[in-house]
């Protein structure tokens, strides 16, 4: 398989460009829009993107099990991420009764 | 099988980009994590597709939810500030990034040597693999994470209450 085959059915360089273009996605997510619960999910898809090429690498690698206990640990610190950051959104909310990250540039009340 | 699981994916990130409404945004973003747990079936995986199914698109999609219903900021605020020139500069560094990215991967010779060495489908991972892997191999690090979710877990709860 090569080339644009590889895209369509499932190469490994299909699984990377998916994986490269949600990581793009979920960036542009965080770059582009104001909303801290918006830019929260966008760091979500770029773990998520990260997730896809570790483990289409163990897949052509022979299915190693490394791989997935290492993906074990990154939700378990993408889950602490969610927490510490959702609650940062509600404490910010509290303070400032915003969410929109432009809104929250000075660290004075 | 693969191109449906990537459009799923790509089409709800897609969404979730574009949405005006933070509510569909979430479930763009639900869409999106199951078009992953597809793909990670086609990787031979069950194991990781069912972690993603039960902690993304259920735990941390609740959680997600919860706290935009709780805030009930279902749009977006007006924009204090149009940023023209880093809105644009930024969605061409972007654009320049994933085209250079993706030009790359498709040009490499190794990955493809990779690619070919490793076409042969691979048994599929069980629970018994990962779990001999986790506990066999990784035994601190499996009890650095459930010290790192303990302390998550108290961190949030300390940021969220008035009075503590």
């Amino acid at each position: 398989m090569s080339g644009m085959d590889a895209i369509l059915h499932g190469g490994l360089q299909g699984y990377l460009v998916v994986a490269l273009l949600l990581f793009a996605l979920g960036l542009a997510t965080v770059l582009l829009r104001r909303t801290l619960l918006l830019q929260f999910m966008g760091v979500e898809l770029m773990l998520n993107a990260a997730n896809v090429a570790l483990l289409a690498f163990a897949r052509f690698r022979g299915g190693d099990a490394q791989a997935t206990v290492f993906y074990l640990f990154i939700i378990a610190v993408a889950a602490c991420e969610a927490a510490i950051g959702l609650a940062l959104v509600i404490g910010l909310f509290r303070h400032r009764d915003t969410t929109d990250s432009d809104r929250a540039a000075s660290l004075k009340q | 099988m693969f191109i449906t699981f990537a459009l799923i994916t790509l089409l709800g990130a897609l969404g979730m980009l574009l949405q005006k409404n933070v509510v569909v945004a979430g479930l763009c973003m639900v869409a999106t994590f199951f078009g992953v747990a597809g793909l990670f079936v086609l990787l031979a995986n069950p194991v990781a597709a069912a972690l993603q199914i039960i902690v993304y698109s259920g735990a941390i999609m609740v959680l997600v939810l919860f706290v935009i219903m709780m805030l009930n900021s279902h749009q977006e605020e007006e924009a204090a500030a149009s940023r023209p020139v880093q809105r644009w500069l930024s969605l061409a560094l972007l654009a320049a990034l994933a085209f250079g990215a993706v030009k790359l991967v498709l040009s490499s010779g190794g990955l493809k040597a990779l690619a070919e060495k490793g076409a042969a489908m691979p048994q599929a991972m069980t629970l018994q693999k990962a779990g001999t892997a986790l506990f066999a191999d990784h035994l601190l690090g499996f009890e650095v994470a459930g010290l790192l979710l303990l302390a998550a877990m108290i961190g949030a709860v300390a940021l969220t209450k008035r009075n503590l």
